[in-house]
């Protein structure tokens, strides 16, 4: 690889041995995928469940880190402030909690900022289009390349936190242009598409993800005034049943003004249509568990202050029926907004629990005893966790309203196609 | 038998081979405090690579997977050695976390050529199979 002098100078160890590590892994992982030469970032967003030693290993000798660095959301539902709520065990939570605090030692020397989100544009880690990022996390890699344009790749999380303390990553894959061009055209039939539910974006998603594998995709037909919480429904779940890294929403993301635009000019190499079957056949993978609900989650990817609110409106005047549950994930920043907007204690004093941490990987924590059943509006959740329970927890997806109604004393009832 | 690839991490390692015909994971189908193959009905679960030489077609799992990798190598069990067809970039992640040697692009599919259970090395870049 074409090194500058100043990458030469980290790979001899001229800022210590952390940052020659790191150094050392991207170029030969720089090579491996065939980059010519190195790339500087403007951001990172990195993953807080390194082991210690590690973080310790690849940070030695670095002071303050020049990257804006964000924390992706501490895993398997782990919450300092609200495990005992949650009904985590405790030997769970003691271990989470000596790593986290070894972590956070490391992270206040290197100037990672703590935001524990899956979302960082939300807390302020906001790049331009065009901008060159390492962020962690296959959903916010989705999100920052197709809804802000920036430019990130799939990076694992070694790769990504050698990029974070450096500022450095390989030139490749989706950093150029020529590798950001759809690929899949995604159409609509027979579907009213300025009425369809959150669920309904999800389904889509669920479908598209599945047929267009690793492919770069193109939805032409939805209105330009989708807002954000909506395209979160649609897109997370590209990375999950497949592993989209960039969908362009014509008329509406930065790289797709036009359909030709968003092709480069070049013709589709397939077209997925989706029409009301294609949405029951993603619904009707998660539909199957019966009436009785145990708990609900919300917050996969994190909850805005918006749906929180959207909550808060649902649950006035409710409480959580029996010894049901019901957790939220949304970043702790937002939490204090919410609270503020008076948004918390509504649904708290319902019974639901917020957390900072990752809805999708619970069953790592592990989920509560009796939990048989778990009611979300997130297609991403529903797959890991009935993945990672091998099927023992049934996942059932719904709107927001239907999973509320089955915690507060109502039945499951299935969602719309 | 010299085996000659593409070496993506170099080094020195010699062990047992254990060649397995789909892509590995260090997450879900790994144990990473035993060191052991987690593939239910498959003839290798159970089976361990901890200090062996690991063959395989290519890698596929999550981001987090080089992490798994490095706890796996903190507990002695990890692979001493990755032999593949193809590196994806998450199995390359895995290997250069922990500095183990990585080598892929073989004229011969080092699958065909290896069978499990024999010795290998690895040196200067070069596979040798120890022939019965």
């Amino acid at each position: 690889m074409l090194l500058t002098e100043r990458e030469e100078a980290m790979a001899r160890g001229d800022f210590g041995p952390g940052i020659q590590k790191c150094m050392e892994i991207l170029i030969k992982f720089g090579e491996a995928i065939g980059a010519e030469k190195m790339a500087r970032i403007s951001s990172a967003h990195t993953m807080p469940k390194e082991p210690p030693e590690l973080l310790r290993e690849m940070t030695e000798g670095a002071q303050e880190i020049n990257t804006f660095t964000t924390l992706h959301p501490l895993m398997a539902a782990f919450s300092p402030q609200s495990w005992k709520r949650m009904g985590l065990p405790e030997n769970f939570v003691e271990t989470e909690s000596k790593l986290y605090e070894q972590r956070r030692e490391i992270y206040r020397r290197l100037g990672f900022f703590q935001t524990y989100t899956c979302i960082p544009m939300l807390v302020g880690n906001l790049p331009r289009k065009g901008e060159l990022v390492s962020w962690i996390g296959t959903g916010a890699q989705l999100l920052v390349n197709s809804i802000i344009g920036a430019r990130c790749n799939r990076d694992g999380t070694v790769v990504n936190l050698a990029a974070a303390v450096t500022g450095r990553a390989p030139l490749s894959g989706l950093y150029l242009d020529e590798n950001r061009k759809g690929e899949v055209l995604v159409k609509f039939e027979r579907l009213e598409v300025d009425r369809l539910s959150n669920a309904q974006f999800g389904a889509i998603g669920y479908h598209i993800g599945a047929a267009a594998g690793s492919r770069n995709v193109v939805i032409d037909g939805l209105p330009n005034d989708l807002n954000l919480d909506q395209i979160k429904y649609l897109m997370a779940p590209l990375a999950v049943s497949g592993s989209v890294s960039l969908c362009h929403i014509v008329g509406l993301t930065p790289e797709a003004p036009t359909l030709d635009a968003a092709f480069g000019g070049k013709p589709p190499k397939e077209t997925i249509l989706i029409g009301p079957s294609q949405i029951r056949r993603s619904l009707d993978q998660y539909a199957d568990g019966g009436s009785q609900v145990d708990m609900a989650i919300f917050g996969c990817p994190h909850c805005t202050a918006p749906e929180v609110k959207r909550l808060a409106t649902l649950l006035s005047g409710r409480r959580l029926a029996g010894d049901k549950r019901l957790w939220i994930g949304m970043p702790h920043q937002h939490y204090h907004l919410a609270k503020l907007m008076g948004d918390t204690d509504i649904i708290e004093s319902a019974g639901g629990v917020f957390a900072s941490s990752c809805m999708a990987t619970i069953p790592e924590a592990p989920i509560p005893a009796g939990v048989r059943v778990i009611a979300t509006n997130s297609f991403k959740a529903a797959h890991y966790i009935s993945r990672l329970t091998k099927g023992a927890v049934k996942v059932v997806v719904g709107d927001m309203d239907q999973c509320v109604e089955a915690v507060t004393g109502g039945n499951w009832r299935e969602a719309r196609s | 038998m010299i085996l000659k690839g593409r070496v993506i991490n170099g080094g020195e390692a010699a062990g047992e081979a254990v060649v397995l015909d789909t892509p590995f994971s260090f997450i879900g189908e790994f144990d990473a405090g035993a060191g052991t193959l987690v593939l239910e009905g498959h003839p290798l679960n159970g089976a361990s690579v901890a200090g062996k030489i690991l063959v395989c077609p290519t890698g596929k799992g999550g981001t987090i997977a080089p992490f798994i990798a490095y706890q796996a190598m903190q507990a002695g069990k990890a692979p001493a050695a990755i032999v593949c067809e193809t590196a994806d970039p998450i199995l390359c992640e895995c290997a250069l976390v922990i500095n183990i040697p990585i080598l892929d692009s073989f004229k011969v599919s080092p699958l065909k050529a290896i069978k499990t259970g024999q010795m290998v090395t690895i040196a200067n870049g070069e596979v040798s199979v120890e022939t019965a």
